[in-house]
């Protein structure tokens, strides 16, 4: 375990709401889980246990998720339900190289 | 692999002066040139004089909204007639956009199709911007904002007819776009052989653009930071790591920058030390969502074996970028540590 694993989601977190032009901020809980608020929500994230890596908590609801990205998913179907993701395509044609 | 050059630039910056000089060039010779007119009578492929080894194909309507899917049928048909000696034996192809065009849906065409993508390269992205209005158009249309990002060569036209350096125009290209060369060309006159080795991808076997562009990824790193006023929403910056990178921790880097933010991705590239394959760096390559499979180049081209990656971006903060590859890293790092 890294020393502080939280520690980058929460600037992740952060970055993540002005990546996705949403107005909101992101805080240390009391009991250390982080604390994104938005005008019309908020949720929290804290450290699961395997094989969830991380528990998004809204309203009464609890999810697990087991990677960042699928942390950053959850958390903007919460945040930015309109938003419609695009999913990364490889070309057929390798890159020629010298 | 037949190289495709696509040319671009904002209406009025020379594009089309360019090309006429270029196609009776004897270094130019053998070349398809596909003409994209903005409108139902087209008019520059009138003005295109060709040798008897070269052709013009006329588009009409936007090549990057409403008929992506004819320029994939025309250079489908194109290389059915080369097969068929239907038309001369070319060995390079030019698509010159409209005026208004975004490059980005046109690459994607390019290095999305599987037929096209099976006997057609990218070669690279040509913007030429006007040395008399550029920056003012710059300034005002987001479409020539976005034809200099994406470029991988930048041709600075009408020269003859400034009095001065246009020094505020090269601080904009440069700021907009630091990785492409700026070549100036005085009434379309330019060595055709400095336009069209610009790709990434090089059909030909020679040198990629991968030197150049990565000296300048660690140059523009320095001055990254420079504030860039007119252009607020097009942003460029590097990533530079020491460390090596996981393959899967670029992959999913890859992966979750193209879920969230695919459409504001105006290009990537990068040349990465893959902690798998320490001697053998890769490049990677990107347009919005879509990138080539990552080549691996045979050796390091220089001393400087850092990954280095540079984002050519559209409101899409530089902390964001770095703090998901720092998440992703340490997610990686942590599972492959013992419970």
């Amino acid at each position: 375990m890294t020393a502080n694993p939280i520690a980058p989601v929460h600037d992740l977190l952060a970055a993540s709401l002005r990546a996705w032009r949403v107005d909101g901020s992101v805080a240390r809980g009391a009991d250390g889980s982080l604390v994104l608020s938005t005008s019309g929500t908020t949720l929290a994230v804290s450290r699961g246990l395997p094989p969830f890596r991380w528990i998004v908590t809204v309203g009464a609801r609890r999810r697990g998720v087991t990677s960042v990205a699928g942390l950053l998913r959850t958390v903007r179907r919460v945040v930015d339900p309109d938003h419609q993701p695009n999913r990364l395509r490889i070309a057929p044609a390798p890159l020629v190289l010298p | 692999m037949i190289p495709v050059c696509v040319l671009t630039g904002f209406l009025g910056s020379g594009k089309t002066t360019l090309l006429g000089r270029l196609v009776k060039s004897s270094d130019f010779r053998a070349t398809a040139v596909i003409i994209n007119e903005f409108g139902e009578i087209g008019l520059d492929h009138d003005l295109i004089e060709t040798s008897d080894e070269s052709f013009v194909e006329l588009q009409t309507g936007c090549l990057c909204c409403t008929i992506r899917g004819d320029l994939v049928r025309t250079l489908a048909d194109i290389l059915r007639r080369r097969d068929d000696g239907a038309v001369p034996a070319f060995d390079r192809i030019v698509i010159e956009t409209s005026g208004l065009a975004d490059p980005a849906p046109i690459l994607h065409a390019l290095m999305s199709d599987d037929h096209l993508a099976a006997r057609l390269t990218v070669a690279g992205v040509v913007t030429t911007v006007d040395a008399v209005n550029g920056a003012d158009t710059l300034g005002r249309r987001q479409e020539a904002v976005k034809q200099v990002a994406l470029a991988d060569r930048l041709v600075l036209t009408k020269t003859d007819l400034v009095d001065q350096n246009p020094d505020a125009l090269l601080a904009r290209l440069a700021a907009l776009n630091p990785t492409a060369p700026v070549l100036p060309a005085t009434f379309g006159a330019i060595d055709p052989s400095r336009l069209f080795d610009a790709g990434v991808r090089d059909a030909s076997g020679k040198s990629a653009d991968g030197p150049a562009w990565l000296a300048e990824i660690a140059h523009h790193h320095d001055r990254a930071h420079d504030p860039n006023r007119h252009d607020e929403r097009i942003a460029c910056f590097a990533l530079i790591r020491d460390r090596p990178i996981a393959a899967v921790a670029l992959t999913l880097f890859l992966e979750v920058l193209s879920e969230h933010c695919g459409a504001d991705l105006l290009r990537l590239k990068g040349i990465v030390d893959i902690a798998e394959s320490p001697d053998r760096p890769a490049v990677i390559h990107g347009v919005q969502h879509v990138f080539h499979p990552p080549g691996f180049l045979d050796r390091w081209p220089s001393a400087d074996r850092r990954s280095r990656m540079i984002f050519i971006v559209r409101e899409i903060p530089r902390a964001f970028v770095e703090a998901l590859l720092g998440a992703i890293e340490a997610e990686v790092q942590e599972t492959a540590q013992p419970a």
